[in-house]
């Protein structure tokens, strides 16, 4: 059974392609990571699935229904956790998930009980009736994550969820996700922490300037790029990587200078290391460092498209977000 | 709908609750024009008039205090906005007429229960009504929906085109005040030179004042019928704009 469907989905802004031509498939029952780094197209795609943001062409259709035509029916089966908290911080935990199920038209002791239990699922049971103000990050995220599933949603949409918490409360948020995954629920999250899609993920999405450039699971989106990662960072890449294309080794696919040095992926790096060096000395190119190592879901990233991943760049953006969240919520 | 409305209506009234001190500052001022305008004045108006100062400010003073909640209750749209509470309700499966209609019921309780409090506190200051209780309250209830709703609309408005609260300071002080000082709501309008009474003519809140005063009073400077037209039609437009404003954003 297919959860959610797209068609060379598309969202423009003023003609630039913010999401540009994606197609997803996911079925019933997956955990889903849409991964990329800042300003690649997650939350646009999540806002289109979502119904908040129209699709400028294509199609997606969530559990059953098109997001355009049945946009309500859409609503009703979806729960969301956006990237930017959305709670009424003057009311009570309680009462921000009252007001919800009133709105997606439970009956009253249906959700007398089912506050009950979600808030009992994420360990908010014993701050019921504590005003959200007094929360901290990791408890607002887990009571926006309760809230999500508060009218049984058959998809929950996960946007950041970990964004600016630390590592120890990141950690707990990821054992939520996994055991509402397997209770049934389909979850479709966006990251752009390489980690957190590693992790949690059974497939992963990798999208960049709102492009589709890598889809499988972590493993074997790992192995697709084969064997072991080897950076060389010595004083004439070009002519090394010339060399290393000609030598008779093991390389799985074609060597790439990025700003980390010369990249190569082989089938096992124990073996060709004494190559290098041989071609290098033979050449007079200077090896300042090698380092290898099995890939990471970064190196995925950096081989189909060619750039380092940096996750710096994101969190510097996200530190001020975070910033200007705590002076606002001072006011 | 009647269900959706009531859920942000019931949002609304549990974070009115919450901010108590909101609702005790929204009084002081109104207090102080009673208490000490009112009775500075009080001696030198009875002379030129039948009826005392305290009755005579009371109504004015109530369309002030809802005049200024209500734009302020319109305006929280823009918190809602800022922290995010907007979102939770744009993607429930709820019409946004029904969000619209929640807050500005929400808006238009909290603005007619301060004049309710006005009220309350005139009266425990001397204040008395020419017509009989039930005809005086029904009357003012009538005309302070129809105020609440003129000014809860023009916040929201005014709300959907502001980006921060920074703007907020501008508008209550060369929009609001201004009408207020041009209402009649301190003074009354027969003796003014004619360039001041084309101003105050021209102001719809003028006519909620006079309403007010015909109802509780029996003193008014226009018929009632042109009174209550000019402000229905001013709460219609300005709902229009509101709405208009509040879909777009």
């Amino acid at each position: 059974m297919v959860a959610i469907e797209t068609r060379a989905l598309t969202k423009k802004f003023n003609g630039f392609a913010a999401v540009d031509s994606i197609d997803l498939k996911i079925k019933k029952g997956e955990l889903f990571a849409l991964l990329g780094p800042n300003g690649a197209g997650k939350t646009t795609t999540i806002s289109m699935l979502s119904t908040l943001l129209k699709p400028t062409s294509g199609k997606a259709i969530v559990n059953g229904y098109d997001v355009v035509k049945e946009a309500a029916k859409v609503r009703q089966s979806i729960g969301i956790v956006f990237q930017d908290p959305s709670l009424d911080d003057q009311l009570t935990a309680m009462e921000n998930l009252d007001i919800h199920g009133r709105l997606y038209h439970m009956p009253g002791d249906e959700r007398r009980n089912r506050i009950k239990e979600v808030l009992e699922m994420v360990d908010l049971a014993d701050r019921a009736d504590s005003i959200v103000r007094t929360f901290s990050g990791g408890m607002r995220r887990r009571l926006e994550i309760a809230r999500g599933l508060m009218h049984s949603p058959e998809v929950l949409f996960l946007d950041e969820p970990t964004l600016g918490l630390d590592p120890q409360t990141r950690r707990h948020i990821w054992d939520y996700i996994k055991k509402l995954n397997r209770e049934g629920v389909t979850v479709l999250l966006t990251t752009h922490y390489m980690e957190e899609a590693d992790t949690l993920a059974s497939r992963v999405v990798i999208i960049d300037k709102g492009r589709i450039v890598a889809e499988g699971a972590p493993a074997s989106l790992k192995d697709s790029i084969g064997g072991d990662v080897i950076k060389i960072s010595c004083t004439k890449p070009e002519e090394l990587k010339k060399a290393m294309e000609k030598c008779e080794c093991d390389i799985t696919s074609e060597p790439r200078i990025t700003d980390e040095g010369l990249v190569i992926n082989v089938k096992k790096a124990e073996e060709i290391i004494p190559k290098i060096f041989d071609i290098s000395s033979k050449h007079g190119i200077e090896v300042k460092s090698i380092t290898y190592k099995e890939p990471s879901l970064e190196d995925v990233f950096l081989h189909y498209t060619g750039r380092a991943y940096r996750e710096e760049e994101g969190s510097e953006k996200d530190r001020l977000k975070m910033r200007m969240k705590v002076m606002r919520g001072r006011r | 709908m009647i269900r959706d409305i009531y859920a942000i209506y019931l949002r609304e009234m549990i974070r009115l609750k919450r901010s108590k001190v909101r609702l005790v500052t929204t009084i002081v001022m109104p207090l102080l024009w009673l208490g000490i305008i009112g009775n500075a004045f009080n001696s030198a108006f009875q002379t030129s008039m039948k009826i005392d100062f305290i009755s005579f400010l009371t109504p004015g003073i109530m369309v002030m205090t809802m005049a200024f909640t209500g734009t302020i209750s319109g305006i929280t749209t823009v918190f809602d906005r800022e922290f995010g509470f907007l979102k939770e309700m744009l993607v429930a499966p709820v019409k946004r007429e029904s969000v619209l209609i929640g807050k500005m019921l929400g808006g238009v309780t909290q603005s007619i229960f301060q004049g309710i409090v006005i009220l309350i506190l005139g009266l425990f200051m001397g204040m008395k009504f020419s017509n009989s209780p039930i005809m005086a309250i029904s009357g003012m209830l009538l005309t302070m929906f129809l105020v609440s709703m003129a000014f809860v609309s023009l916040g929201l408005a005014v709300a959907s085109k502001m980006s921060s609260m920074e703007g907020f300071q501008m508008v209550m002080n060369f929009l609001i005040q201004p009408m207020v000082f041009l209402s009649g709501a301190f003074y009354p309008v027969k003796t003014l030179p004619s360039w001041l009474k084309l101003g105050v003519k021209l102001n719809p809140l003028t006519y909620g004042v006079d309403a007010m005063r015909y109802f509780s009073i029996r003193m008014n400077e226009f018929s009632i019928w042109l009174d209550l037209s000019v402000l229905a039609i001013f709460s219609i437009l300005l709902i229009a704009i509101g709405s208009y404003a509040f879909r777009k954003s």
